[in-house]
């Protein structure tokens, strides 16, 4: 170690503690405290001061949605990661296609948004709201693809919907579309319904429509190809759906 | 700590009931809007949960972890955003946001706010100097030259104040609980 270097960089140690130095500096400076006892030393001294500040905010409780939200994307991924590990359950394939053939043997009309999403919605509660794992005889086609899913926490406009939560669960190739869960949005009367849209490059397509039980959960399909896409926003709509959002996005996931 | 590590969501839900508060407070006291406050403090508990968290007793305490988490999200959250252009106009914004409405108090809460106190006092009697640029470079996310702007001082005195400002406030601290 240089004396010139100690003295040069000496008087940095409290910037580096507080977070003040630019980049190439830190760099620079975390370089010399390895060679350097001294500024080391006093480094680990200071530490102590900079470990104190986050103490003196006085606490405010934090919102009650925070924890519901936090809680909601954990159990999730729970959920998918015991799932994988369950011998007897081979994921379903997350395709427009798959959605449609599931949607025809239920009797239900292909091709309508609002029933893709039931049947997702059903799918969910068959196998515990997990990640869409069905017990089923088909050949492997989609071998291990759950492994990697994603999960994205949606932001949500907390002035409309105080304790909303809701996160967008991917899976690892974006071609086939995904599956957005929500909690903690408000029932709403009959004849509004909560719909959700892809918006890609300026254009906003409708994916599906959906309603919340009482305790205000539930799921809707993303069905569309997500490559390229921005978001999926929420709106509330009359039933039946929109054909554009007549409001700002109550819940945004950004892609 | 281990069963977090395990991925154990009960073990992590005890966590965020512990330290949830005070991570919530510190993101606030940063940020200064409960919306980009409970974004950071969301993702600063999701990414402990993910990474499976890597904590090491010799470093500090659990919370003192979990709060140097927050900080670093809530400091990318201020340099993301439009957040900190608008608060560079009003540098007192760093020092408000002190006091918490009044409510009803458990033990702990009242422990904290205890602790908060102490470590204010301890911070409100260096020079006030020292405190400011202390303040606006952990709380308020600035580096040195953007505080010597703001400041309108040399560099080398911005560091040497920050420098001075916590050797004396590790010293305050140490008389108090002595």
């Amino acid at each position: 170690m240089s004396v010139e270097r100690h003295e040069l960089l000496q008087e940095d140690v409290g910037a580096y503690l507080l977070g003040a130095l630019e980049e190439s500096e830190r760099d620079r400076f975390e370089a010399h405290l390895h060679e350097c006892p001294v500024c080391s030393d006093e480094a680990d001294r200071l530490r102590t001061a900079v470990q104190a500040l986050p103490r003196s905010v006085m606490p405010i409780p934090s919102p009650a949605g925070l924890k519901t939200s936090l809680m909601a994307v954990v159990q999730a991924e729970v959920r998918e990661r015991d799932g994988a590990s369950a011998r007897r359950f081979r994921p379903v394939a997350w395709t427009t296609e798959r959605l449609k053939r599931s949607a025809s043997a239920l009797g239900r009309r292909p091709g309508l948004a609002m029933a893709a999403a039931s049947v997702v919605l059903l799918a969910g509660v068959v196998t515990g709201a997990a990640g869409l794992y069905a017990i089923e005889n088909a050949t492997d086609e989609q071998p291990q693809r759950q492994a990697s899913s994603r999960t994205i926490v949606a932001k949500v406009d907390k002035t409309r919907v105080p304790l909303g939560s809701g996160s967008l669960v991917l899976p690892p190739d974006r071609e086939n579309g995904a599956v957005l869960r929500v909690h903690g949005l408000r029932p709403l009367e009959q004849g509004s319904v909560y719909q959700v849209w892809l918006e890609r490059g300026g254009e906003t397509i409708s994916q599906s429509l959906f309603t919340v039980g009482e305790d205000g959960d539930g799921a809707a399909a993303v069905a569309d190809d997500l490559e390229g896409a921005d978001a999926v926003v929420v709106t509330r709509e009359p039933a039946g759906g929109a054909k554009a959002p007549s409001e700002n996005s109550i819940l945004t996931v950004a892609l | 700590m281990r069963l977090v590590q395990e991925g154990n969501p009960r073990a992590f839900e005890l966590l965020y009931d512990r330290h949830g508060g005070a991570a919530f407070s510190l993101a606030y006291r940063m940020v200064g809007n409960r919306v980009t406050a409970e974004d950071v403090s969301q993702e600063a508990f999701l990414s402990i949960w993910r990474s499976k968290a890597r904590y090491q007793p010799d470093r500090g305490s659990v919370r003192t972890w979990v709060l140097g988490i927050v900080h670093h999200r809530a400091i990318d959250a201020l340099r993301r955003n439009l957040v900190h252009e608008k608060r560079r106009s009003s540098a007192e914004g760093i020092e408000e946001r002190h006091e918490a409405p009044e409510r009803e108090q458990t033990d702990v809460e009242a422990a904290r706010r205890e602790e908060a106190r102490h470590v204010r006092d301890a911070l409100e009697n260096l020079p006030k100097e020292q405190t400011r640029v202390i303040e606006l470079a952990y709380f308020g996310g600035f580096s040195h030259s953007q505080i010597a702007e703001m400041l309108q001082m040399p560099i080398g005195t911005v560091k040497g104040r920050m420098r001075l400002g916590l050797e004396k406030l590790r010293k305050g601290l140490k008389e108090k609980v002595a």
